[in-house]
């Protein structure tokens, strides 16, 4: 998943970044608004970090170009500015959620993969699909009642199938996700984690939760639960 | 004497007192004066009869005939007398209208002047008599000395005067009435721009009004347009002075997240443990004590009403994005004629700070009311959870935070010592109770702006 950072301060924007990137996003960093909204619009992104006190265009206008022009995907608002008046707008031009300077990096992953959880069509923070259930908040699988132990590689590929369950997710974007972008891309990790997921959570290969699209990628494949 | 009216009022009828009185007195003394010539014309018309009616006799005396031509001479009591003395002293003769009385005579002094003098009679009539000394020649060519002697009772004169005296005292009250009635009125209309600056200004403590308006007389144009300047470089200065303190705290906290994301890089625990905590306290004392602070009841001159409604259905719409996973009913209820007059940002931060708590805490139940404080208006708000709640003791602990933030522990939000510091700036206290949907319910009381 591709993450867009716009932060001007640059201590902040690069090791926010690092961060993000060591827990597997894909990012993509801007410096100001004007550079900020031209990524936003011309770069395939799944959701933006944005300050509000950017240089160029401001962090409002550019939320709101950004809703103007159609970009549905969630946006976190980073700021300084910790009045209600100042989140109220931030949140009532566009933005989904914030996080108040000076935050805890866990906050901001927090936010992020419960905002992304949102985007992918999950309402709640738990995630239930046939027989699996995937409690997000405590990082724990269960299926059909039974917790099942998930080293954090694993958990980390099922939680993102499973966000975006129904698509077809690549083996690149699963490797990201996984590691730095620097990664040799060729491994084949991937299967060997796919595999080890199939075998914990499926092991008489009766549920069949992870597809494999062949040349495509991956696909969790059951059927969401309506939320009760 | 504070009445500028009364003050008016009264010096003018002490001078109109004084203006009036001097002018009776000269008009009083100008007519008696004017008078008493008259009757000394007349007076001396009468001797000059009396002269030219004598005659002597065959004895050598002089005699008066029987009928003057003056018949008040012949009336008894008439007041007017005359009589007619020879040098020693006696009678020759007595008009018949001073039968029975007795006429004092005033001093002769020189033979041919006329002598006035003011005589008062037994029975105290005041009068104004006239003498005069002549040497008549007798037919057989002997002079000898006679003083005639005449006059008049000055009652009917003193009646008049009276009378001119009071027509005087009469007209002149009723002037001085009217006039002072007149400038009653009159400084009831020149007064009518000061009556309206104050009320423009107590117009301006309620909010219903920005600034004094144009069309003042020269006089006070000046006063209302330095007010008008005053006014408007109060709200320059608060405004500049919050945003001071506003840009300060945002300049602080990105070099401390910064510092935070550093430190999170590091990987090191024991680093992290060291210095984790200065960072949060550092952020709390930013926060807290840089942050803009609420309005005061002066900066709230001329504050209109925050549109509650439209501002809350905001702030809910956030605040459901923020929950959005929780998902926790939130019920609002506003009563049309609860009012809050002073700064939008406020009333967020006391609504949001207490939204936001009650959404934290809440198992999936959230209300909000608003009504007023009391019967002039101001606002009484109420938020209600079906959380926990909060024991009673640690209520009030809750409440003093703030005003010792260095000694507490970091990261527990500030929330509700800036609600209470805002309510006190707007003159309004915050209570926390147990509500009646299990959890906890926290109420904040702005009293009507006019009451603050």
């Amino acid at each position: 998943m591709r993450l867009l950072v716009i932060e001007d301060d640059a201590t902040l924007r690069e090791t926010l970044c690092s961060q993000l990137a060591d827990e597997g996003f894909g990012i993509e960093q801007a410096a100001d608004g004007r550079e900020g909204l031209y990524f936003a619009l011309e770069y395939p992104i799944d959701l933006a970090i944005v300050d509000l006190g950017l240089p160029e265009i401001s962090g409002l206008d550019l939320i709101r170009q950004l809703r103007e022009k159609g970009k549905t995907y969630p946006i976190l608002i980073l700021t300084a500015r910790d009045r209600w008046q100042d989140k109220v707008d931030g949140l009532s031009a566009g933005a989904d959620d914030y996080v108040v300077k000076p935050f805890h990096f866990e906050e901001v992953t927090a936010r992020v993969n419960a905002l992304l959880r949102r985007s992918g069509g999950w309402a709640s923070s738990t995630l239930s699909a046939g027989p699996v259930m995937l409690d997000t908040s405590r990082q724990e699988l269960r299926v059909s009642e039974r917790s099942i132990e998930l080293t954090s590689y694993e958990y980390k590929i099922i939680e993102h199938l499973m966000i975006r369950a129904g698509e077809v997710i690549s083996k690149t974007e699963l490797t990201d996700r996984l590691y730095d972008q620097d990664f040799e891309r060729d491994s084949n990790v991937i299967e060997v984690f796919i595999g080890r997921l199939r075998k914990k959570m499926d092991p008489d290969n009766t549920i069949k939760p992870i597809e494999t699209l062949r040349g495509r990628g991956y696909r969790f494949a059951l059927e969401r639960n309506q939320d009760v | 004497m504070s009445s500028l009216s009364a003050r008016l009022l009264i010096s003018v009828s002490v001078l109109l007192l004084l203006f009036f009185g001097a002018t009776i007195v000269v008009l009083d003394i100008a007519f008696r004066d004017v008078g008493e010539k008259a009757r000394e014309d007349i007076l001396d018309g009468q001797l000059m009869t009396l002269l030219a009616a004598a005659e002597p006799n065959a004895a050598g005396e002089l005699e008066m005939p029987a009928g003057l031509p003056e018949p008040r001479f012949g009336n008894v009591g008439s007041g007017l007398y005359a009589d007619l003395q020879d040098s020693d002293g006696n009678h020759l003769w007595r008009s018949p209208s001073s039968l029975g009385l007795e006429l004092p005579h005033g001093p002769v002094t020189r033979l041919g002047a006329q002598q006035f003098s003011r005589l008062i009679m037994e029975d105290g009539t005041p009068l104004m008599s006239l003498s005069i000394a002549v040497e008549w020649e007798l037919p057989d060519g002997e002079l000898k000395p006679y003083i005639f002697y005449v006059a008049e009772s000055l009652d009917s004169f003193n009646a008049q005067v009276a009378r001119y005296r009071r027509q005087l005292f009469t007209w002149f009250g009723a002037i001085a009435i009217i006039m002072l009635f007149s400038i009653s009125l009159l400084m009831r209309g020149v007064l009518r721009p000061l009556r309206r600056i104050e009320q423009e200004i107590s117009e301006i403590e309620k909010g219903n009004r920005q600034s004094l308006s144009e069309g003042f007389p020269t006089e006070l144009s000046g006063v209302a347009r330095n007010m008008n300047v005053l006014i408007g470089s109060e709200r320059a200065r608060s405004e500049r002075y919050r945003q001071t303190l506003d840009n300060l705290a945002h300049s602080l906290k990105t070099p401390l997240a910064a510092m935070r994301a550093i430190l999170t890089q590091q990987k090191s625990p024991s680093l992290t443990e060291q210095l984790d905590p200065q960072i949060s306290q550092m952020t709390e004392i930013v926060r807290y004590q840089l942050r803009k602070p609420a309005a005061s009841a002066s900066d709230a001159i001329g504050a209109t009403p925050v549109p509650l409604e439209a501002e809350l259905s905001r702030l809910v719409d956030a605040l459901r994005k923020v929950y959005g996973e929780k998902d926790p009913t939130i019920d609002l209820s506003v009563t049309e004629d609860a009012e809050f007059r002073g700064d939008t940002g406020d009333f967020l931060e006391l609504a949001g700070n207490l939204l936001d708590n009650a959404c934290k805490w809440c198992e999936s139940q959230v209300s909000l009311t608003i009504r007023p404080a009391n019967d002039a208006g101001g606002m009484l708000l109420t938020v209600d959870d079906d959380g926990p709640g909060i024991p009673e003791d640690a209520a009030e602990a809750l409440l003093q935070r703030g005003s010792r933030l260095d000694e507490s522990a970091p990261g527990h939000g500030i929330g509700l010592a800036v609600v209470r510091d805002i309510a006190r700036s707007y003159g309004g206290t915050v209570s926390i109770e147990a509500s009646y949907l299990g959890g906890a319910s926290m109420t904040v009381v702005i009293p009507p702006a006019a009451q603050r």
